[in-house]
């Protein structure tokens, strides 16, 4: 599938929980209509501090955390469609509103409700990844805790090798903690998903827009998705003396930073990675 | 939680059945999705599936006493949850959830004028299904992986010897407990409908119908199992395991007048959350 993320940061007019209900409520409701969407899943920065979340562990395992990251983002969105001819034809309303007539297009689908000037500030950054899916998340009727872990690759490892360690050995490790729900790596691409989904003025395309998109690129490499029931599962997995010493061991290998957020997750569209229905599902 | 039930048929004068689906899942679903307070959504659109063509003779042990062109008298089931009915009652208070230039605002443009055009006017009045309360029992909770599970809907009519206090017992007690046992299972919930309680009793909005729908197909079932499952095949396997089967068979029997099958897509469109609400804007 092709998996699609989009950091945002948010308007000032709006402080962070009418930012959330924006983005949840009205912004979603369009979103999840994209022509073709197969899973849209949006990530708020949580309300509360990791520390608050997991204790001292949280410190224990931020390493060189970059300056101000936080002031880049407040959530994001993950897009999955078929192909990327799909993803730049989202914006192609699909007759999906019963009218008089019966159904029509509802117009406000192509830009996604319109609000984005309000709800935003400036575009966002939006980039393809290459995901791993290491453990196939299954979701209950209740809200998971999710973490998410930003890493940047340590200089002396080369790229290829970087990726395959944090997909392999890492991961091996990681999925042996009681209590994982669901484990995903994603890499970054240069696949160009601005060009055809953003309007040609967009901030996405000015130099300003483009310099900071690429300072927010510098943060990590990669992005790691955990799921678990509660902070105690993770706290717990990650402190056990053993498997955590072969981790920091590991850790320091491959990461030259890494740093974790808490995001809490809206399911605007649960994936769907099986084949593509003949009607219109979400 | 609170959970309201709305059977729906299409408009069938205005859409073909794709096209009620793409208007239901879409726009439809998309509005009401900001209901305020809500804990939960989900459309199941009927299924094409052939049940007794797919099943075979299994079809025959498991399915009697479906009425009659029963298919024809519903295309959709919308599930909402809510913590209350008195958070369900509020649930159409506009909320402010659209960024605009004066800050966050409530949405002048929220509404859902398209039921008319959408849902039967024959069947429900003015075009909008009423909103049952239905009493669940999670047998087994439902955990969905990232893609579409099979979902049966069984529903089911007490035998008329059976005592009402009886039947729910030994229903939920021995027969949900047997099937809940079923490996293939992915969610299990066991829902009997509120006859005691109507929309307008628990003080919900009824504007639009509160009309029981004219068909006696209606009448007849007494609740529904929700049946979570990989596949149809996983659930005749599973089915036909003789230390199940033979008692289920009895148990059926025994408890139910009628009892019949149908297949669904499920739509999630907010995730039931059973947990305490956060303190924020959360679906």
């Amino acid at each position: 599938m092709l998996k699609v993320f989009g950091f945002v940061r948010r308007h000032p007019r709006l402080r962070h929980d009418e930012y959330r209900a924006a983005h949840v409520g009205y912004h979603n409701s369009f979103g999840r209509r994209l022509r073709n969407i197969r899973g849209y899943v949006l990530n708020v920065r949580s309300n509360e501090a990791l520390e608050e979340r997991i204790g001292p562990l949280a410190s224990r395992l931020t390493r060189d955390e970059p300056a101000a990251f936080d002031a880049l983002w407040d959530g994001w969105g993950q897009l999955m469609f078929d192909s990327l001819e799909d993803y730049l034809a989202a914006r192609t309303p699909t007759p999906d509103r019963a009218g008089p007539e019966g159904l029509e297009v509802d117009p406000k689908v192509a830009s996604v409700g319109g609000d984005g000037a309000h709800l935003y500030a400036g575009s966002p950054f939006q980039f393809h990844v290459s995901e791993h899916v290491l453990l196939p998340v299954r979701r209950p009727e209740r809200k998971l805790f999710k973490l998410v872990q930003f890493a940047k690759r340590h200089p002396s490892m080369p790229m290829e090798a970087f990726r395959a360690y944090w997909t392999g050995r890492y991961a091996a490790h990681v999925l042996s903690w009681t209590g994982l729900r669901g484990l995903v790596v994603n890499f970054r691409t240069d696949l160009d998903v601005l060009t055809g989904f953003f309007e040609p003025d967009a901030d996405a395309f000015t130099p300003e827009g483009s310099a900071l998109r690429q300072g927010f690129y510098e943060s990590f490499d990669g992005i790691a998705e955990f799921w678990f029931d509660d902070p105690g599962q993770f706290v717990a997995a990650r402190s056990d003396p053993e498997r955590s010493e072969k981790l920091d061991a590991l850790e320091r290998e491959l990461f030259a930073s890494v740093f974790y957020r808490e995001v809490d997750e809206t399911i605007a569209v649960l994936p769907n990675r099986g084949p593509t229905p003949a009607h219109y599902r979400r | 939680m609170f959970k309201l039930w709305s059977f729906s048929r299409r408009n069938v004068a205005q859409l073909e059945y794709d096209a009620y689906r793409a208007g239901h899942v879409g726009h439809h679903a998309s509005m009401l999705r900001r209901l305020k307070g809500l804990r939960g959504y989900c459309v199941d659109l009927r299924a094409d599936t052939l049940l007794q063509q797919r099943l075979g003779p299994l079809h025959q042990d498991i399915s009697f006493g479906e009425p009659v062109a029963f298919p024809e008298l519903w295309d959709g089931l919308s599930t909402l949850y809510f913590d209350s009915p008195e958070r369900a009652a509020q649930a159409a208070v506009p909320e402010p959830t659209r960024a605009t230039a004066d800050g966050l605002s409530a949405d002048a443009d929220w509404h859902c004028d398209d039921g008319p055009h959408l849902f039967d006017a024959a069947g429900w009045g003015m075009g909008m299904p009423p909103h049952r309360p239905v009493e669940e029992h999670v047998l087994l909770p439902v955990v969905r992986p990232e893609r579409k599970l099979t979902k049966l809907l069984q529903f089911f009519r007490r035998h008329p010897t059976q005592p009402e206090a009886t039947f729910r017992s030994v229903l939920l007690d021995r027969y949900a407990r047997l099937t809940a046992s079923m490996s293939v299972l992915q969610g299990y919930v066991v829902n009997f409908e509120h006859r005691a309680q109507t929309p307008a009793s628990l003080g919900l909005p009824t504007a639009a119908s509160t009309a029981a729908p004219s068909s006696d197909g209606w009448a007849s079932w007494d609740g529904v199992c929700e049946l979570y499952v990989d596949s149809l095949g996983d659930f005749a396997i599973a089915r036909v395991d003789l230390a199940l089967h033979p008692e289920l068979c009895v148990l059926e029997r025994h408890l139910f007048e009628a009892l019949w099958y149908a297949e669904v897509d499920e739509n999630v469109i907010v995730m039931p959350n059973r947990d305490p609400a956060p303190d924020f804007y959360y679906r």
